[in-house]
């Protein structure tokens, strides 16, 4: 099989490398601030899974009622922390 | 003038300066293995005009900004920025071939007596046998996502025709009264997930060794929760030389054709996973 960056489909494993991962500068020139990660949280508790998968044809044998019911409960979960953060 | 106002302009003057430069800073992109003092254009985060900062034979690829961090509540804006980071990070990766990637919103500042670039430039200096190091590591290679998941209802029906305990068990409950039934079900579950685990081991060992073959290194991640109906049981970031990669395509192939599972392949990306920690 070959290796996929679209650039859609791939957003969450971007996000996973880009927010988490990388070269870490250990000294005090540089700036930082708590609660800074709560964005890559929030971003991914938001895309985790269903949009990629979509693409790989991972779900092809759902029916719409799973998929349905799957978007309602991500969306009860991921509310909780938008709230958190506008109330910020 | 009266010597007030002098006295109060100078002090204006100098306030200004020093906010000037204790807000100055320097959004690093990636550290690049390259002798270059250049400009990249205006290919930044927001139109920022992307240029180099050398030390020796390396440098970094840098915007020049406010010393403020990339925030918004906007889930839009960020992935804009995110996307538009890795755009740099992939441009100085094309060109140079083997860069040090940083996250997203790593900001060098600047101090009262010393700009954020020669903050830069002492951060390189300081660091530059450990990056010369890490550069070595990742030349000529690059990362790729695995992840692997499996349908465990198939896995459950396939351990039922092939574990006899599991056999023994689910034939004795149908023969049994309600109340005894219910037990002897609680009893299966128990060791229907138990011998889950056992195979998801298995598996990954298996996987595990198969894959490793065709790498440099390997990161196993967090496995993430993943669909209604699939689960996924690894999760590895992979260096892997550039040249080989269509090897482990075709490796991963046989394990995304077995019944009951299905593998995910992303990639090429900057050595991400490989050049943070010691």
């Amino acid at each position: 099989m070959e290796p996929t960056r679209n650039s859609h489909a791939t957003l969450v494993d971007l996000l996973d490398r880009v927010l988490d991962k990388g070269l870490v500068i250990n000294a005090d020139i540089i700036i930082s601030l708590a609660g800074v990660p709560l964005i890559g949280v929030n971003l991914r508790a938001a895309l985790a899974g269903m949009e990629t998968m979509l693409e790989y044809g991972l779900m092809k044998e759902w029916d719409a009622h799973t998929r349905a019911w799957e978007s309602e409960r991500r969306k009860k979960k991921v509310e909780p922390i938008r709230k958190a953060q506008i109330a910020r | 003038m009266s010597l007030e106002t002098q006295h109060r302009a100078k002090t204006k003057v100098a306030l200004a300066t020093e906010a000037i430069v204790e807000e100055e800073g320097k959004y690093v992109y990636c550290v690049a293995d390259a002798r270059e003092d250049m400009s990249l254009g205006k290919i930044g985060i927001e139109g920022h005009k992307v240029h180099t900062i050398p030390h020796k034979d390396i440098c970094a690829v840098v915007h020049s900004c406010p010393a403020q961090l990339y925030q918004s509540d906007d889930q839009e804006v960020v992935k804009a920025w995110v996307r538009m980071h890795q755009k740099v990070v992939d441009a100085a990766w094309e060109r140079w071939d083997t860069v040090l990637p940083l996250s997203f919103d790593t900001i060098i500042r600047g101090e009262a007596e010393k700009s954020a670039e020669q903050n830069v430039k002492d951060w390189l200096k300081q660091e530059y046998k450990e990056f010369k190091r890490r550069i070595e590591k990742v030349r000529g290679k690059a990362e790729y996502g695995v992840q692997v998941f499996w349908e465990p209802k198939v896995i459950a029906q396939s351990l039922t025709s092939t574990s006899p305990q599991i056999r023994r068990l689910d034939e004795e409950i149908k023969t049994k009264p309600k109340g005894l039934a219910y037990m002897y079900r609680q009893r299966l579950e128990n060791l229907m997930k138990h011998e889950m685990e056992t195979k998801a081991d298995e598996y990954f060992k298996d996987f595990y060794g198969r894959i490793r073959k065709y790498t440099d290194d390997i990161r196993v991640e967090k496995t993430k929760r993943a669909e209604p109906g699939l689960q996924m049981i690894m999760n590895l970031s992979c260096l892997v030389y550039r040249d080989r990669y269509t090897e482990l395509g075709e490796e991963l192939e046989k394990i995304n054709r077995r019944r009951g599972f299905a593998v995910r392949f992303t990639g090429p990306w900057p050595p991400y996973s490989f050049v943070g920690g010691a």
